[in-house]
């Protein structure tokens, strides 16, 4: 039997898996990555087995709250005792924030049982705290730290719904005052946890002049708010987190004190698209919880079922969803994890990265749900019951790709940065180095005064280059991810020689249709290169991860996605992660690079 | 990467980012001002971006990516590009 912590929730059969596993409870690094993996057990533990029913915080419970309209309470409950926004504070500032890639680790378990929990409990209130941790001088700093460490919320407010992402026409007004000040003048609506929060980061106008210089960061307390002045507007009702509390703001000459500017006057869209970089990067990884969980539920429906005297599981058609799900939850979770690391270590390269996250990961994960919605039938459409999580979490996750930033924002972002990475960085630039895809590496601490808003170059994408040199060839499998690889890169000169091709209003927001779809080919080509870079990095540690099983199946639906026709992977390519799908639904393991033992 | 044989003037300059700018805004060059805020004819954050870029490329200097931001008519960034390229190649 296994003993200790970590074996908590694990099934006795687990310890025979031991020897093929590189980092087995044996070898728990010290350090940055010990204290990850306990808390991501802590959390996991305190979750409790979510299929559970006599668990308050099983999904049974979830949905309840759901269809209720609110935010789990019990769930609230038990964030509060871990803590959960202690996640959210640098760790200089006596909270547990180091690194980015842990921050989407530790939320993963929220956003597996609930999508709106993990948003509306915590994640709204570290979009908040970003632009403070970024721009903020050391009061504020501190006085955001207090108040997270108590346990209170913080609201940000961007968005103006006549304005969308075009943020920069906005027009709720902080005008500042002759005796010193701001005087709050306006409205900010779909604000997330306004009623409830301690205090809110409101991106307002302070100057009337067009433009992105006319904009400032406030960081307004709501007890420094005259009640008089102020109202929270009513609830907005959602297709999805039905359980958040979204409402606006509305400020009527409210007065606040000059304290609340953080940075500069005017430097306010700057601080913003810095905090953006964070948070667009960590975000999506952390709703990967969510098409974990819809995996996990379509494979236990497929292995329980029986059509043709045969279990669902033996039909081709559903063992190819689920394997290319897992499949697409690996790609997603490799992007991701280079994205979160290039924060710490490619700080200049993160703009474009954290576009490329919050734009493709979001996307494929809805896609893979709907490709596994086709398996699991009708039941996809039942509210409730063992399988009701999964239409929960399908209409929750789009709320990633559409509140913060929007796909489009996000494409957007990468467009004008295009034709000058092509004549600059690609095929020029030298390989991202290899820490950057080391899943449980060192990193160096979140260097937010070094993350600028357009990137120098791309390493990642010569990760790939280099690849097609470096990568073995010896066995078929092999084979076919060298053959696929070099697919790719002749698809990145294709996109170097379009983007260089980009007339000058393609390389505005009324861009052409063509040049977003350029943008969304070059996302798909920064996953590509993710996932070897991290296949390298594990290779030779005995993992399923050091395969090139997985690696091959990636690219070869990256390939299709770019709407190549690579010829079929051999036959043991499918066998190999079909049966990883098979043996982490048995042994409880999450469904993403980190194989991390699940409570249920 | 091609660097001018010799310096641009303030005439130059300024006829070149009026002639990028009409680009971007789809509008004869007649018609764009050298004092007002290239905000004002609606030329997008995006937009800023890419005129970056294209300083950049055509003059092989590095610029803030808020330069057109910080000096938003053609007069202003034509006097700071100026000021940059007396500084020297690189400076920036």
């Amino acid at each position: 039997m296994p003993t200790g912590t970590e074996a908590a929730g694990r099934p006795p059969q687990a310890p025979a898996q031991e020897g093929q596993e590189g980092h087995g409870e044996s070898a728990v690094p010290a350090g940055q990555e010990a204290r990850a993996a306990a808390r991501v057990a802590v959390l996991e533990e305190a979750l409790g087995d979510p299929a559970d029913e006599r668990n308050e915080v099983s999904y049974a419970h979830l949905l309840q709250a759901d269809e209720a309209g609110e935010l789990s309470e019990p769930g609230e409950r038990v964030l509060d005792e871990v803590m959960l926004n202690a996640d959210f504070v640098p760790r200089g500032q006596g909270g547990r924030l180091e690194r980015i890639d842990h921050l989407v680790r530790v939320l993963r378990p929220v956003f597996r049982r609930d999508v709106a929990l993990g948003l509306g409990y915590g994640v709204t209130s570290f979009m908040a705290a970003v632009n403070v941790w970024a721009a903020g001088d050391g009061e504020q700093r501190r006085r955001m730290a207090r108040l997270l460490l108590e346990g209170g919320k913080v609201s940000v407010a961007y968005h103006e719904l006549a304005h969308g992402n075009d943020f920069v026409r906005n027009e709720f007004a902080a005008q500042a005052e002759a005796g010193g000040g701001y005087r709050l003048k306006g409205s900010k609506q779909v604000v997330n946890n306004a009623g409830r929060a301690r205090a809110w980061v409101l991106f307002s106008r302070t100057d009337p002049a067009p433009g992105s210089r006319s904009h400032s960061v406030l960081f307004t307390g709501r007890d420094s708010c005259d009640p008089e002045r102020y109202r929270v507007l009513p609830r907005y009702d959602s297709v999805g987190v039905r359980g958040c509390h979204l409402s606006g703001l509305e400020f009527d000459d409210c007065h606040v004190p000059p304290s609340d500017l953080v940075g500069e006057a005017g430097k306010g869209v700057e601080v913003a698209l810095r905090a953006f970089q964070i948070t667009r990067t960590a975000m999506p990884g952390m709703a990967l919880g969510a098409a974990d969980t819809a995996l996990r539920t379509v494979v236990r429906f497929a292995a329980g079922r029986r059509l043709y005297r045969r279990t669902v599981l033996e039909i081709p058609h559903a063992r190819a969803a689920l394997a290319g799900a897992f499949t697409d939850l690996l790609v997603c979770d490799s992007l991701s994890l280079a994205a979160s690391r290039a924060v710490h270590l490619l700080p200049a390269e993160t703009s474009v990265y954290a576009a490329a996250v919050k734009y493709l990961v979001p996307r494929m994960l809805s896609e893979t749900m709907n490709e596994l919605a086709v398996v699991l039938g009708a039941r996809y459409y039942v509210r409730e019951g063992e399988f009701g999580i999964f239409q929960k979490h399908i209409r929750d996750l789009p709320v990633l790709s559409l509140g913060h930033a929007g796909s489009a924002a996000c494409q957007a972002t990468i467009i004008p940065q295009l034709s000058r990475l092509a004549r600059r960085s690609w095929f020029t630039s030298p390989p991202a180095p290899p820490e950057l895809f080391a899943l449980r590496g060192d990193l160096p601490g979140i260097p937010f005064d070094r993350l600028t808003l357009t990137a120098g170059g791309d390493s990642l994408s010569a990760t790939l280059v280099a690849a097609v040199d470096e990568l073995p060839a010896g066995t078929p499998l092999e084979q076919a991810v060298r053959d696929l690889a070099l697919g790719m890169v002749g698809e990145l000169r294709q996109v170097q020689e379009r983007s260089r091709a980009l007339s000058a209003t393609d390389r505005t927001a009324l861009a052409r249709p063509a040049a977003f779809a350029l943008a969304e080919r070059y996302t798909v080509l920064l996953a590509a290169a993710s996932a070897i870079g991290v296949w390298q990095q594990a290779r030779g540690d005995g993992t399923f991860l050091s395969d090139p099983a997985w690696l091959a199946a990636a690219l070869h639906r990256l390939a299709r996605r770019l709407g190549q026709r690579p010829p079929e992977l051999p036959p043991q390519c499918g066998e190999r992660v079909d049966r990883e799908v098979l043996r982490r639904f048995e042994q409880q393991r999450s469904y993403d690079l980190y194989d991390t033992p699940l409570a249920g | 990467m091609s660097v001018p044989t010799t310096a641009p003037t303030a005439q130059s300059l300024s006829a070149w980012l009026v002639d990028r700018i009409g680009g971007y805004l789809q509008r004869p060059v007649e018609e764009i001002d050298t004092t007002v805020p290239l905000a004002e004819y609606g030329l997008d954050s995006v937009a800023a971006l890419s005129l970056c870029g294209d300083i950049e490329e055509d003059f092989d200097l590095v610029v803030e990516p808020t330069v057109a931001w910080d000096y938003p008519t053609v007069e202003a960034l034509t006097g700071h590009l100026l000021e940059e390229f007396a500084a020297g190649p690189g400076a920036a």
